[in-house]
């Protein structure tokens, strides 16, 4: 399952989502989806947590800072079925045992179960990387929280724009 | 298509054909199950209750080298991908865990090609 020219795909698929988004702008679709299209690409910061993702990053973090860095969220710009939703989880973080990402959590900030995944990963494994598909209720900003055998806590943020309830 | 299940439990684990010792490879998965959220009703109105693989542990050679712990919040028929550094010939397994104590298990030979 890899692709041989992963960047000019992504680039690719991300230029279809701009203009999908210009589309519905254009035809004067629904106000909430014009509303929905300013959020294209996305806001540099997420939104204030909820109170549960609050609870759950304060959990996690046990208070250590939250940083922003050496996390690559991969995920689509638009899912059109909230059933199914591809996650790539990469980072630019060693695999060895003196340093390692031991651990990597996966927060949709308003499903039902917003801590919707944890990782538990060793320096086997040679690399940070997770593929996998999830369920995504709506709209909403996802977390992909990682933690280091060192105590450092590192974070990555996308929007992800849901137009079918993927959770009932 | 290779990731076609057809029974809860059946798994399959695909890693290259051809791997080298030291080779960084991927490991890609599936197990067939319905994630079933406990959200949804059936045809007659009826709570269709949460079903789902809770937990995964992945052992390389007897060696646990990845747990993951899901929720229903992973797709139905679910599937992972992770790396592994194929350091020695051993088999790598699977087991994949439910809510309802169900366990399935799969493994796959690492071994190398001469180099």
């Amino acid at each position: 399952m890899s692709f041989p020219n992963e960047p000019a795909r992504r680039a690719f698929l991300r230029s279809c989502a701009l203009a999908a988004a210009g589309l519905v702008a254009a035809s004067g679709a629904s106000e909430r989806l014009v509303a929905a299209s300013r959020f294209w690409p996305g806001p540099e910061d997420p939104e204030v947590p909820n109170e549960e993702v609050a609870r759950i990053l304060q959990q996690l973090s046990g208070g250590r800072p939250i940083r922003r860095a050496h996390v690559d969220l991969d995920m689509p710009a638009v899912a059109e079925d909230g059933r199914v939703v591809p996650v790539i989880i990469e980072s630019d973080l060693p695999m060895t045992a003196q340093y390692h990402v031991k651990g990597v959590h996966l927060i949709v900030d308003h499903n039902p179960d917003a801590h919707l995944a944890a990782f538990h990963l060793t320096p086997a494994l040679g690399k940070v990387f997770i593929s996998t598909r999830i369920k995504m209720k709506r709209t909403t900003w996802v977390r992909a929280i990682l933690e280091t055998n060192r105590g450092e806590v590192w974070a990555g943020y996308t929007r992800v724009l849901v137009t079918l309830n993927g959770c009932g | 298509m290779w990731m076609m299940t057809q029974h809860i439990g059946e798994a399959r684990i695909k890693v290259p054909d051809r791997i080298r010792r030291g080779d960084l490879i991927t490991v890609n998965s599936i197990v067939s199950h319905p994630m079933d959220t406990g959200f949804f009703r059936d045809a007659e109105g009826d709570p269709i209750p949460a079903y789902f693989i809770k937990q995964v542990v992945v052992t390389y050679g007897g060696e646990e080298v990845a747990r993951f712990e899901w929720t229903s919040g992973i797709s139905r028929d679910p599937v992972v991908s992770f790396t592994l550094k194929a350091e020695r010939e051993a088999p790598l397994t699977m087991v994949w865990s439910d809510n309802k104590g169900a366990t399935f298990k799969q493994s796959i030979n690492i071994s190398f090609v001469p180099s």
